[in-house]
Formats: C-alpha cells, sequence, structure tokens
C-alpha cells in the first residue's frame, strides 16, 4: 500500500478513535472499548506495515499548514528509520495493553473513558513521533502529557491519584519550559522548523558553520531540561513513582512506549545536535548516570512492585541517556526499543499479580502463592531476566551496547557506575523475582500491606470473576510481549539498518565479559539473600539501617523539594494572598467605605427640604460671585 | 427725590411685612402694597408703560390669584410657626447678602458713570412695541408660547383628580369645619377622615359635588 | 448717588425676599418671597437701564419678560400648591421631604 495512506491511517485511526469512545459512546462502554481497538488495530497494522515495507529513503507526507513571513510551517509525518521503528513499537505496545485492559478494567465504571483516552495517548505519541516539524513535535509533545495526565488521574476520586497527576503534569511542565525555549532558540539559529531541514545542519560530521558553538550547547541543555522533565532524569524524576497511582496499564503504557520514551525519543530525534554540544553531552552523561545509579538503589529496597518497576523505568531511562550521550544513537535506540518490550510485560504481570491478589507488596503476593498463576510468572521471569541483562534476552544486548558505547578518555568513571548500575539492576530485578517466586518460612522480610483472600483488584472497584485469575486477554499479551523481550535482542541489525548506521560493533565475548559478570553477580547475590532456601529475604542493605532508610525515603530528596520548593511556593503565595487581602482588597475596601461614608454624609445634606437647597444655591452662588469679583 | 425716598420706604416696609407676618392673607396684601410702591418706583425711572404692566399684572393678576388660592385652599391662618433657629438662620443669611453686594455696589462707585444722551424718542411706548415685535421677536414668541404651556400646567395640575384626591378633597371639605392642628402631617390626613362631617363647607362647588357623588 | 440708592433698594428687595425664600414654611409665603426677589431683580433692570443705558427700550422689554415669566410661574406655582394642599391637607413645606436622599 502507499506509505501516505499507511501513516496517515496510523495517526488518524486513534484520533477517530478517541473522539468516537469520549464524545459519542461513552456510556456504551462495549462500543468504546470496540472501537479503540480497532483504532489500535488499524495503526498497528499500518505502522508494522510501514516498519517493513516503508519508503527507503527518509519521505513526508503532510501539508502547508501555515506561512509567517519566510516561514512555512508544515503539519506533516516524517518517515524515516526513528520514526518507523518508534511509531511500530508504540502501535504494538498500545495494542497489547489495550487487549490487556480488557480484562483489567473490566468492572471498572469508567472504561468507556479509559479507552478513549488510551486512544489520545496513542494518538498524541504516533503524531509526536512522526512530526516533521518542530512546532507539530511540541504540540503533541505536550499532548502526551496531557494524556498522561488523564490516565494518571483516571480515578479522580482517589486523592492521591489526583495529587500524582497534578504532581506528573507540574513536573513534566518544568521541563516543558526548558524545551520550548529551547526550541525557539533553535528556531531563531537555524531560521527552519522542519525537522528534516535540522537534521541536515547538525547531522554531518564537525559543527555547523553557520551558529556559534556556545548557542548549540544553550540549545542542547534547554532541550535536555525538557527530556530531564519528560523521561524522569534527576532532578525532575519524582513524578514518575508518583504515578502510579494510575491503573496499572497505564504504568505499562506510560514507563515502556510513550510519555517517558518521549523524552528519549527527543534525544534520539535531534542526535546530531546533541553530538554537536560536547559539554551538554558530557553534562548529560552525568545526570544519566546519576540517575541509573540514584534509582536502582531506591528500587533495590522498595516492597512495592509498581515501585520497583517504576524506579527501575528511571534507571533503564538513564542508560539509554548514557547510551545517546556517549555518541551512539544505535545504542540508546536499540535499548529504547527492547526496554518498551520487557517494561511493558514486567508492568502487565505485575497488573495480573495486584488484580488476583489485591495488593501491591511483592511480599505479601510471593506468600500469598503468586507463583501459582503460570503464564504471569514466566512474563515475570522472562520480563525480570531482560531488565537484568541476562543474555540471550533483550536487555542484554541493548544493555550492552551502551556499556561498549562508553569509551575513551574520560568515560572510565562512567563505564563504572554503569557497571554498578548493571549490578543493582540485576540485583533488585531477582530480588522482585524471589520474593514474588520463592517465599519461604525463614523469611525476615515484612509485608506493608496483606494480600486479599477475596482480591480487590488495584482499584478497589472489584471484580467478581474470581474464578480466573489469567483471563485470555492478560494471557495473550503477556506472552505476545515475552516472546518481544526475547526476540528483540536479535533484532539489533535491523534496527541499525534502518537508523542508517552501517556499521555495527558486534562485541566480542571478552568485551562482553564484564556486563554478563555483573550481571550474574547480581543474580547471584539476589539468589543468596532472597532466592534460596531459608534465606532470609533481607538486603545487603538491611545491615546498614540509615543507608536503607536513606534508600526507602527515596534519598529524602521528595521531602527536599516540600521543604525547599513547595514551602517556598506557599510561603510566596501567602505572601501575595496577605498583600491582596491586606494590601489591595483593603484599599479597595477602604476607598469603597470611604466613598460610602461621604456618600452617606451629603445624602444627610439632602434632607428634602426646598429652603435648604435654595439656601445652598444661594451660598454657592454667592461664593462664586466673590471669586469671580476678586478676580476682576 | 423726595418722592422717590418715600416710595421706597414704603415699598421696603411692606415688603419686609409681607415677609414676616403669620397671617397669610395680611401678607398678600402688604406685597400688593409693596407692588404699588415698585410700580412709582418705575415711573420715576422713566417707564410708565412697565409700570403699568406691574400694577396690572402683579397686583391685579399675580396678587388676586394668590388671595383665591388662599381662599380655596383656606389656609391663609393655618400656617405653621417658623421656629427661632430657622428665622434667624434665615435672617443672618440674607443680611449678609444684602451686606456683601451693598459693599460691592458702594465700592464699584457708579454715579461717577457719565449718563448718555438718548431721545425721548427711545423711551416712547412706540420703541417699546417695536422693539419687541422686531429685535425680541423670538423671545417674545417663546415666552408666548411658556405662558401657554403654564396655562395648560397650572390647569392640569390643579384639576387632577384620582382615587387619592378624592378622599383627600372630602377631608379638606371637612378640614374647614374641624379646624385641623397645625401641626399636621402628610400621612395622618388619611387617618383622621372623618366621613361623619359636613360637606357643606367644600372649598368649590366643584368638589363638593364630587364628594357628593362619592358617598352617593 | 442716585443709581446706588436704587440699587440698594433693588438689593434690600431682593434680600427680603430671600429672607422669606428661606424662613417661611407656607408655601404661599415662599411664593411671596419669590415675587419680591423678582421685582428687585426688576428694579435693578430699570435703575441701570434709567442712568446708565443709550438703548432704554432694552431694559423694559427685559423687565416685561421677567413680569410675564413671573405670571407663568405664579399660576403653575399656585396650582401646584392647590394640589399639594388637596393631597396633604396642608402647605407647611417642612413636611415636603420625600425626595430627599
Amino acid at each position: 500500500m502507499n506509505p501516505d495512506t499507511l501513516a496517515l491511517a496510523s495517526v488518524v485511526a486513534p484520533l477517530v478513535g478517541f473522539f468516537l469512545g469520549l464524545v459519542v459512546f461513552r456510556k456504551h462502554h462495549a462500543v468504546a472499548m470496540g472501537v479503540v481497538l480497532m483504532s489500535g488495530a488499524v495503526s498497528l497494522v499500518s505502522t508494522a506495515l510501514l516498519l517493513f515495507g516503508g519508503p527507503a529513503e527518509p519521505h513526508v507526507v503532510g501539508a502547508r499548514w501555515f506561512t509567517i513571513g519566510d516561514v512555512a510551517i508544515d503539519f506533516g509525518l516524517l518517515l524515516d528509520g526513528r520514526t518507523r521503528i518508534m511509531g511500530a513499537v508504540v502501535a504494538l505496545i498500545t495494542m497489547c495493553i489495550q487487549v490487556y485492559s480488557l480484562g483489567y478494567m473490566k468492572h471498572d465504571p469508567g472504561r468507556g473513558r479509559f479507552f478513549a483516552f488510551l486512544a489520545l495517548f496513542e494518538w498524541a505519541m504516533l503524531t509526536f513521533v512522526f512530526a516533521a516539524n518542530l512546532l507539530q513535535t511540541f504540540i503533541f509533545w505536550e499532548l502526551v502529557g496531557l494524556a498522561s495526565f488523564f490516565l494518571i488521574g483516571f480515578w479522580y476520586q482517589k486523592p492521591s491519584a489526583v495529587a500524582a497527576a497534578k504532581k506528573a503534569f507540574l513536573m513534566t511542565r518544568i521541563g516543558d519550559v526548558g524545551l520550548f525555549v529551547g526550541l525557539i532558540f533553535l528556531f531563531q539559529s537555524t531560521g527552519t522548523l522542519d525537522i528534516q531541514s535540522i537534521g541536515a545542519i547538525f547531522d554531518p560530521e564537525g559543527l555547523p558553520p553557520a551558529i556559534a558553538p556556545d548557542r548549540i550547547e544553550w540549545i542542547a541543555a534547554l532541550l535536555f531540561i525538557g527530556v530531564i522533565g519528560k523521561s524522569a532524569q534527576f532532578p525532575l524524576h519524582t513524578w514518575l513513582p508518583d504515578a502510579m497511582e494510575g491503573p496499572t496499564p497505564v504504568s505499562a503504557l506510560l514507563h515502556s512506549a510513550t510519555m517517558v520514551a518521549a523524552g528519549v525519543f527527543l534525544v534520539a530525534r535531534f542526535h546530531g545536535l546533541f553530538l554537536d554540544a560536547p559539554t551538554t553531552a558530557q553534562i548529560m552523561l552525568a545526570v544519566a548516570t546519576f540517575t541509573a545509579l540514584l534509582a536502582s538503589t531506591m528500587a533495590m529496597v522498595a516492597k512495592d512492585m509498581k515501585r520497583v518497576l517504576a524506579f527501575s523505568s528511571i534507571s533503564q531511562l538513564g542508560f539509554m541517556l548514557i547510551g545517546l550521550a556517549a555518541g551512539s544513537l544505535f545504542a540508546g535506540f536499540f535499548h529504547l526499543t527492547t526496554h518498551a518490550f520487557f517494561k511493558a510485560l514486567l508492568f502487565l504481570c505485575a497488573g495480573a499479580y495486584i488484580h488476583h491478589y489485591g495488593t501491591n507488596d511483592m511480599i505479601a503476593m510471593g506468600r500469598a502463592g503468586a507463583r501459582s498463576m503460570r503464564i504471569t510468572t514466566i512474563g515475570l521471569v522472562v520480563g525480570g531476566a531482560a531488565l537484568a541483562g541476562i543474555p540471550p534476552l533483550a536487555g542484554f544486548f541493548s544493555k550492552e551496547q551502551i556499556l561498549g558505547a562508553l569509551h575513551g578518555p574520560g568515560a572510565t568513571v562512567f563505564k563504572v557506575a554503569a557497571l554498578a548500575a548493571a549490578f543493582l539492576t540485576a540485583y533488585y530485578s531477582f530480588r522482585m523475582i524471589f520474593l514474588l517466586t520463592r517465599p519461604n518460612d525463614a523469611s525476615a522480610a515484612e509485608p506493608d500491606e496483606p494480600a486479599y483472600a477475596q482480591h480487590a483488584g488495584d482499584s478497589g472497584h472489584g471484580s467478581d470473576d474470581h474464578g480466573d485469575a489469567e483471563p485470555w486477554v492478560f494471557r495473550f499479551p503477556i506472552l505476545l510481549l515475552v516472546v518481544g523481550s526475547v526476540g528483540a535482542g536479535f533484532l539489533g541489525d535491523r534496527i541499525g539498518a534502518l537508523l542508517g548506521i552501517e556499521h555495527i560493533h558486534h562485541p566480542t565475548f571478552v568485551e562482553m565479559a564484564p556486563a554478563i559478570a555483573v550481571a550474574l553477580a547480581g543474580v547471584v547475590l539476589a539468589w543468596l539473600e532472597f532466592g534460596r532456601s531459608g534465606a532470609r529475604q533481607a538486603g545487603f542493605v538491611s545491615r546498614m539501617p540509615a543507608l536503607r532508610t536513606f534508600f526507602e525515603r527515596r534519598w529524602y530528596i521528595d521531602e527536599i523539594y516540600e521543604r525547599v520548593f513547595v514551602r517556598a511556593a506557599v510561603a510566596i503565595a501567602k505572601l501575595c494572598y496577605g498583600t491582596e487581602r491586606d494590601g489591595f482588597d483593603a484599599g479597595a475596601d477602604m476607598v469603597a467605605d470611604g466613598t460610602a461614608r461621604v456618600g452617606a454624609t451629603v445624602a444627610r445634606g439632602h434632607n428634602g427640604r426646598l429652603q435648604w437647597y435654595v439656601g445652598g444655591a444661594i451660598v454657592v452662588t454667592a461664593a462664586l460671585a466673590f471669586y469671580l469679583g476678586r478676580l476682576s | 427725590m423726595l418722592t422717590a425716598g418715600l416710595v421706597m420706604i414704603v415699598a421696603i416696609a411692606a415688603a419686609i411685612f409681607a415677609a414676616t407676618t403669620r397671617n397669610i392673607v395680611h401678607a398678600i396684601f402688604a406685597l400688593a402694597i409693596s407692588l404699588g410702591a415698585i410700580a412709582l418706583a418705575f415711573l420715576i425711572l422713566k417707564s410708565p408703560f412697565v409700570a403699568a404692566m406691574e400694577v396690572l399684572i402683579y397686583i391685579g393678576g399675580i396678587s388676586v390669584a394668590m388671595v383665591f388660592a388662599v381662599m380655596l385652599s383656606s389656609v391663609g391662618k393655618s400656617a405653621p410657626s417658623e421656629g427661632m433657629t430657622r428665622r434667624l438662620g434665615a435672617g443672618f443669611a440674607a443680611i449678609a447678602f444684602f451686606a456683601g453686594v451693598a459693599a460691592v455696589l458702594i465700592g464699584a462707585d457708579l454715579d461717577g458713570l457719565p449718563v448718555p444722551e438718548t431721545s425721548a424718542e427711545a423711551w416712547s411706548v412706540q420703541q417699546i412695541g417695536r422693539d419687541l415685535l422686531d429685535r425680541f421677536n423670538v423671545v417674545f414668541e417663546l415666552l408666548s408660547v411658556v405662558l401657554l404651556l403654564a396655562i395648560l400646567g397650572a390647569v392640569t395640575i390643579a384639576s387632577r383628580n384620582d382615587g387619592h384626591d378624592e378622599a383627600s378633597s372630602g377631608n379638606a371639605g371637612a378640614g374647614l369645619g374641624a379646624r385641623m392642628p397645625d401641626e399636621m402631617r402628610p400621612g395622618d390626613s388619611a387617618a383622621s377622615v372623618n366621613p361623619a362631617s359636613p360637606a357643606s363647607a367644600a372649598p368649590s362647588a366643584s368638589d363638593a359635588s364630587r364628594s357628593e357623588e362619592a358617598r352617593a | 448717588m442716585m443709581l446706588t440708592g436704587w440699587l440698594l433698594f433693588s438689593l434690600a428687595l431682593f434680600s427680603i425676599g430671600l429672607y422669606a425664600v428661606l424662613a417661611r414654611r407656607n408655601l404661599i409665603a415662599i411664593l411671596i418671597g419669590i415675587e419680591l426677589m423678582l421685582n428687585g431683580a426688576s428694579v435693578n433692570f430699570l435703575a441701570f437701564n434709567a442712568y446708565l443705558s443709550k438703548d432704554p427700550a432694552v431694559g423694559q422689554i427685559a423687565v416685561l419678560f421677567v413680569i410675564g415669566l413671573a405670571a407663568a410661574e405664579a399660576a403653575i406655582a399656585l396650582s401646584i400648591i392647590l394640589a399639594v394642599y388637596r393631597s396633604r391637607n396642608a402647605i407647611d413645606v417642612a413636611g415636603l421631604d420625600e425626595l430627599k436622599g
């Protein structure tokens, strides 16, 4: 089929699904869900056909939107390697999650709305990915944020969900300001908003001659601020763990292919620009490495399964940015793709457990017999191993590429830190697996929240099909993603080819050895502490209670923000309120009261007595005459 | 000179009496005397036609109309007395006004100004008539319209007659016989309506007949 | 001397009228005061007309207009007084304060 038609279909279908689902069929849940599923299927087929049979050369489908002076703004879909891969991944993951949501949200009273928002999310993300134009990029970047706001706060009766949605929106908004300013600078420097033209300026080797290097640094730094917000990097990462308040399918979508992936995709999109800004790239590398380590330490001690996964997302996003900042577009993009599979898989498994046991606590779920859910447990093991980077699963290859990209002078410290983060990743992944699958009587671990015999689902809305813990709508997406998590690692060459990278470095075994070694070391440590019979199931961090508390409280970053920014904002707000109330308002009141009092006084003179008025008139006339007589 | 002084003294004395006496009929007669003296003053000021008009309109028209009004409303002696504060305040205002303007007048020294020569013809009544219909024609016509409107308005206001008026006019008839208290306040009138009072002393035939119609 | 005398005379009439307007509570007495003030103004006109005017007809015509307007004003005022009297059975201005602020 014509690629233009396919591209348009892939983008328009979710929009139609969203519109029909939210506006027309909101009260008819079955119809809305069907429409959204069909639109998702259309997108999936279109993007898949584009991926496998798309145009060889970059190609734009679009139309002139408007023209300001010499600048023409197009609204279009850019088809090149990056967008085709990402579009297909987005459509596939979204499709899986939509099917999964059929079961997960089966009894939610707002499921029609939920599916409509999923379609909105897919539309926003796909159009963002395919955007041919910076303005379009920004618009859909914001729409992605909006859709995630809707979905995180989907259970709007839950105050914590509303607070989490607000937090996500505001934190990403801080980054968006940076992005917007960066885009303005970029436009000012290049004079175009067209992504291909910008790519043509920055992609060739060496610095572009027309733009000052300082300016490129600034642009890259500002864009990176946007990425920090969107992809939850330090110091704006705190919204992502809270975003767990949304339904689990939303978390799966948010963490794998859409919201947080948007930030990484932006860096991949403008990779040439970031490479031309070496200082910013260095900062980016430092921030990403630090974030990867930071989030890993938090994941080590969390008991809430979704939180472990959330911290692992932050950490893995850090890995992707390490790869990109180290100069390897392929490494970062590859990890983005594989991560989408195994992270979606892990979240779907977590959702299945949570749905069945009515708790988020891994220890409680493990004791309640989580391993009896066969398919889900297979998914958990495969996904966790992929996350840990155990060969030959997807995560191993991509992470190995990232570690391989870290070479050259000055990279050693980052490489060590990244290896440490990889070690911790393996450790907490298998800690999660063992806690869920190998409970034992000697365990010293205490669940925070017990599992319910009659599971209620994390929605609290309950489900009445207690018979089947793993309906086919759960099994099918999980199994599909298991296949993806296993197989995606072998698609490296195809992805590299699509990205236009001629030669992909295939590491030798010696080069791979450190990565394998740290992953296995993490697994072994997890086995000793959590997996083997009679393990106390207390991590090595527990020996240092201060450190453990430090990690559990997430390095006190939320508290610091609370103390510094929130209190400052509240203080400023109080000051403004006080000024408003005691200053402007009171002043206005004073003027009004004064006017009223003067009026009341004057009104007493209006006593309705004719002669009083005549006397007044005479006095005024006399005074006027006297004044005029004095003048003359 | 002497005549002029006499005329002034008569006019001012009558005016003061008119302004201060409590009996309103006496006041109107004093006003008429004062107006007559003023007409004489006009004569002395070489304006016989204006003096004639003064006598005709003021004394013959307005004063008589006032007497009629007093007789019709029968309030000639029922007017409330004014308080001392009020009289002192008004007197002070009037005297201050007089003193202030008089000071300006005397200070202006108008007597030194030359009197222009004028022909006898300029003073004639013919000249007044000519100017009235020539130079001041528009004002003249406007004045005639004003007078017409005043007549219409006076007729309308005086003859307005609705339910409230009906009760009041009946009450007014009663008031004559009953000698209502001086400190009568509006609003009390309705409460003090006495239907048993004879309407025979109603101020006018029409009012009386209307009252009787109302009763029938 | 004579012009100033006539002007003082007119001023005295005006002031007496002013006193009546301000002091009296009877509507007819107030009307009398107004007539006195108007006459004071008329005397003023004729005094200037007699001593300083080159065109003496003008002053006389002005006074004629004043007299005409006074007639109209008196007619209206008297009819209002009658209406007030009929509606509230008194012509005391102290009671006529419904329009106070």
